[in-house]
């Protein structure tokens, strides 16, 4: 399992506090949040790969702050919880460009693929990224 | 020449733009198979969330909002990953999908999240100005009480009702979220959960204080009862929930009613009622019949409480029979409480519904095993009080038109106050008793070992005992067991959604749970001495509670004789919009992919759309080996004991992890490609005997084709007639040959869900004259066609496919091309000698049989060179 930094949001004390238990145990870094408004604070100095958010939350609910994620920091890979939420929340998500979605109640061994696999195209994209950028400098006269 | 060649060769693989490097391939189909792969599994959730809705929906058993919810929105999802999927495909190519999935899944969405909507009105009505019109203010019981008072000759007590626009006014849309949050997040087959969430929400409502106005308008009301009555009069407080009561769903004591009530007490009862709709068995029971908590709000009717001498219940009808001539009634002294918890033992009286409604049967329960013996014709009533319950329950039947379940008192002045009259549920069941009784059990069989008893909901089953006599055991309670208990109070409701049947020591037919049993259809036998004792936990039982009888083990004879469970969901908001999302998920208008009217237009439902991706994602990717050119630079060359020039170009995971990616070589146990090693079996299965002699015709005719067209002789090692080149990932292969003089290509994808396997075959061309490559083709044809693949032969171009097989069978398939492309190029040299093709059909089919009869060779090892 590599580690990698995820942000779980939640209004839910209990899911939120268990969600990050489960995944600190499985060798992630995890940061939580209990608002919207409160994960796009963390989010401005962490180094969260990916995000694990909740579409209904009270005051700025999911698609909001995933609009806002999507917005200032592009690379961050985010999965949406879904389930209760109104059944168009889900694909709005989609369209703003969650990597994928979640419905609640979860299990650990999904949850943790599912967050892998986002790690894994965040990793990717990032590396893309990375190579891009080096053959633009190596191709810089000096 | 190369004119000629390249027409062929355009047939078989249009060509692209422009060559592309392998490393561009590699990258360009990678990301073909990722969408393909992604589009198949999101088929197949949307596939499986449709089938798992439709079960429920069919089922007749209950099922959550949350559930339909969740399934809609997998399915919505899945769905759109499909139509993003299929654009990525095929660039765009589907494009107006997206605006028919939006408007589908806006419809849908519409359906699924329609509110009601409220009018606001006053918070308090008086009871005597109340009517059934009123219903949704007042609710459903106190709208049938305010009804029925303005009968004539029909008294209820004086009183006034709490208004649904109160409760509103009460909790407010943050609350109702707050709730709504916690009954979501529920598992309902926890039991703990429940009663942790249960406790959480009926908190919400007790911890909030009552709006001023409300709380003041309250206290009002009250005291002007107060003045009406007598001072220091107490009330009781009584849940009136809209769609209480209703025939088919009695919500029967669910909710709580609170008698002699101070009037100091009045704000907080009132929001102990109010609380009661938060109960464990009230949201047990609204789940299990599809009611959302919402499509329930609670009211109140506070009524000044009757002195009750003698109370009771009367069912206009017997309640296990349809069309019962008696109606029966239960009392016992002192107020009703007792009658509907199932707590107290009863008086039955069973009365003829005639004139003069004389007693044709009667039971004094009071006082049984108590030592106080009762006369044996007094009882709790007398005859006048019981002609007086007669009519009363006759003219309130025909009133509302149906039968009744009224719950009275006589005061001490001899008033008769009715206290609440509902609907009785109508008879689910042909009277099993006579379905028993008319057949009988086998005369050999075991006759029962425990009889006696209140046939409190008629019916048989069978399961396991569980005896629960604390509230600890509910939460152990097994599926399917049979529910066993002292008494049958209200508190066990929760578990008769999972209980085959319940048994108890004491209770009557009268009580809630015996109401609810009959609701869920499951069989009640109440009243049954020393059930407790006689019955021993995890013994299987059969119970036949029309008969009042009990039976050792799994009595199969008798459940045959049952009837089956009515539809419990039947007309319930939720179902409701079940039938209706339905209609634009499920129906299927596209199916048949050669129609003119498979076209993306024609898309009505979300199972049309992912039928139309899937039809089109398969042709998308059976166009790849078409559509793209590879420079065969890079390829890797196939060594060992091989022979032929074969080469291998890695897709994605088609080699053994670790290989040397620089090797300009790569042996056949390095390959993991699945479709691959089939295929190579199938090619290195028999050694190829070399051409057989040609007739002087036939070579005449090779060899004027190989003048025409050098770089088909055999002779001259081209590019073309020695490089065969293998396309491979683990689950793909894509095989394209020119063994000799033909061209064929092989490709298949495959996999454990049946749908996106398939195996594709075309051949085409080769050396010999037209008439000759037909004849050829045909052959070829027809062994495939014996092999159970799907061939359209046009002249010489054969075409042959095969899908959503199991793996190991389409592997099969595979390995019968791979022995073809290899041993059909023995034909060229004798198609013109009939005997000869049939000689050599033959000997294809039986080494084919032979080869698919070698299992073990199945298996990824070294093949058998020839």
């Amino acid at each position: 399992m590599k580690d990698f930094n995820v942000l779980v949001v939640d209004d839910e004390d209990e899911f939120r506090e268990m969600t990050s238990k489960i995944l600190t145990k499985r060798g992630l870094h995890v940061q939580s949040a209990e608002s919207g408004e409160k994960a796009l604070e963390i989010l401005q100095h962490s180094r969260t790969d990916v995000v694990l958010l909740d579409v209904k939350m009270p005051g700025m609910d999911g698609i909001e702050t995933l609009r806002q994620i999507r917005s200032i920091k592009p690379l961050v890979e985010v999965v949406l919880l879904t389930g209760h939420a109104s059944v168009e929340s889900g694909i709005e998500g989609m369209k703003l460009g969650a990597f994928d979605y979640l419905m609640k109640p979860i299990e650990t061994d999904p949850l943790l693929e599912k967050l892998t696999e986002a790690y894994e195209k965040k990793r990717l994209h990032q590396e893309k990224i990375d190579q891009a950028l080096m053959k633009k400098h190596m191709s810089m006269p000096v | 020449m190369h004119r000629i060649f390249a027409a062929i060769k355009q047939t078989l693989f249009p060509e692209s733009k422009s060559s592309a490097s392998p490393e561009e391939l590699r990258i360009a189909f990678a990301k073909r198979y990722t969408h393909f792969r992604s589009l198949l599994t999101a088929n197949n959730n949307a596939l499986q969330a449709m089938a798992e809705l439709e079960k429920v929906y069919y089922s007749g058993e209950s099922y959550r909002m949350a559930f339909v919810r969740s399934k809609i929105s997998t399915i919505l999802i899945n769905v759109y990953k499909m139509i993003r999927n299929i654009l990525a495909m095929s660039d765009g190519k589907y494009k107006e999908l997206e605006p028919i999935f939006d408007k589908i899944s806006n419809d849908i969405s519409e359906i699924v999240e329609r509110k009601r909507n409220f009018q606001q009105g006053p918070f308090i009505l008086e009871l005597n100005e109340v009517r059934r019109k009123d219903k949704d203010e007042a609710g459903e019981k106190m709208a049938n009480l305010g009804e029925l008072a303005a009968l004539p000759g029909i008294m209820v007590p004086p009183g006034f009702v709490v208004t649904a626009s109160a409760t509103r006014h009460f909790l407010t849309p943050d609350h109702i979220a707050e709730i709504n949050r916690l009954l979501q997040v529920l598992d309902p087959d926890n039991l703990d959960d429940l009663y942790s969430a249960c406790e959480k929400m009926q908190n919400i409502v007790m911890n909030t204080p009552l709006p001023p106005d409300l709380e003041e308008s309250l206290h009002l009301h009250v005291n002007r009862l107060e003045a009406g009555s007598h001072p220091g009069c107490k009330v009781a407080l009584r849940s009136s929930a809209q769609g209480e009561d209703t025939a088919g769903v009695s919500f029967a004591g669910l909710y709580s009613t609170f008698l002699d009530i101070d009037k100091s007490m009045i704000s907080e009862s009132y929001k102990k009622v109010i609380a009661s709709k938060y109960g464990p068995r009230a949201i047990a029971y609204r789940r299990k019949r599809g009611y959302r908590h919402e499509d329930i709000e609670m009211c109140v009717g506070c009524l000044l409480m009757v002195d009750a001498l003698v109370s009771g219940v009367v069912y206009s009808r017997d309640p296990e029979e349809e069309n019962s001539a008696v109606m029966r009634i239960n009392a016992t002294s002192g107020i009703a409480r007792g009658v509907v918890d199932g707590t107290t033992v009863t008086d039955l009286y069973l009365v003829s519904r005639t004139q003069p409604f004389s007693v044709v049967y009667r039971e004094m329960r009071q006082g049984r095993g108590t030592g106080r013996e009762h006369a044996a014709d007094t009882g709790s009533l007398t005859v006048k009080q019981i002609q007086r319950l007669a009519e009363t329950a006759l003219q309130l039947e025909s009133h509302f038109g149906q039968a009744q379940d009224i719950e009275w008192s006589f005061d001490r002045q001899g008033d008769l106050y009715i206290l609440q009259s509902r609907p009785i549920p109508a008879s689910r069941k042909e009277p099993a008793q006579n379905a028993v009784e008319a057949t009988g059990p086998s005369e050999t069989a075991e006759p029962p070992f425990l009889t006696g008893g209140i046939c409190a909901s008629g019916g048989i089953a069978s399961g396991e005992v569980f005896l629960v006599d604390s509230e600890e055991q509910i939460q152990k309670f097994p599926k399917g067991g049979v529910l066993v208990i002292r008494h049958p109070l209200p508190e066990w409701a929760p578990l008769l959604g999972r209980a085959a049947a319940v048994i108890a020591e004491n209770g009557s037919e009268a009580g809630h749970l015996a109401t609810v049993s009959r609701e869920f259809g499951i069989p009640a036998l109440f009243s049954l001495d020393g059930a407790m004792k006689v019955l021993v936990n995890g013994q299987t039982i059969t119970i036949n509670s029309s008969a009042r009888a009990v039976y050792k083990g799994r009595r199969e004879d008798l459940l045959r004789l049952n009837i089956v469970k009515r539809d419990i969901m039947a007309g319930s908001p939720v179902q409701r919009i079940v039938t209706e999302s339905l209609q634009y998920i499920t129906p299927l208008n596209l199916n048949d992919p050669a129609s003119t009217h498979f076209k993306s237009t024609w898309c009505e439902t979300l199972h049309d759309i992912t039928r139309f991706c899937h039809e089109k994602s398969v042709s998308e990717m059976f166009n790849y080996g078409k559509e793209h050119h590879f420079d065969k630079g890079a390829a890797k060359r196939l060594v060992g004991d091989v022979p032929l020039e074969w080469w291998v170009i890695d897709l994605a995971d088609g080699f053994r992890p670790g290989l040397d990616s620089k090797d300009k070589s790569v042996r056949v146990e390095d390959i993991v490609s699945v479709p691959m090693q089939a295929i190579w079996h199938g090619i290195s299965a028999f050694p190829w005997e070399g051409p057989p002699p040609i007739s002087a015709r036939g070579f005449g005719s090779i060899i004027f084709q190989s003048t025409m067209r050098p770089d088909l002789d055999p002779s001259v090692a081209s590019g073309l007639t020695t490089k065969n080149y293998f396309l491979v990932s683990q689950n793909f292969c894509n095989l394209s040959v020119r063994l000799g003089y033909h061209y064929a290509m092989i490709e298949a994808y495959l996999s454990d869900l049946l749908t996106e396997s398939y195996v594709t075959f075309r051949f085409k061309g080769g050396a010999a004259d037209m008439r000759r490559k037909a004849v050829r083709a045909r052959l070829l044809a027809d062994i495939l066609k014996r092999y159970d693949f799907r061939v359209e032969l046009r002249s010489d171009a054969l075409l042959a496919r095969i899908k959503k097989q199991p793996v190991e069978y389409l592997e099969q398939r595979l390995q019968i091309l791979g022995y073809l492309i290899t041993h059909a190029r023995q034909l060229d040299m004798v198609m013109n000698q009939p005997e000869a093709v049939e000689q050599y059909r033959n000997k294809f089919i039986q080494d084919i049989d032979e080869m698919l009869s070698r299992k073990s060779t199945l298996t990824i090892e070294e093949p058998s060179h020839g």
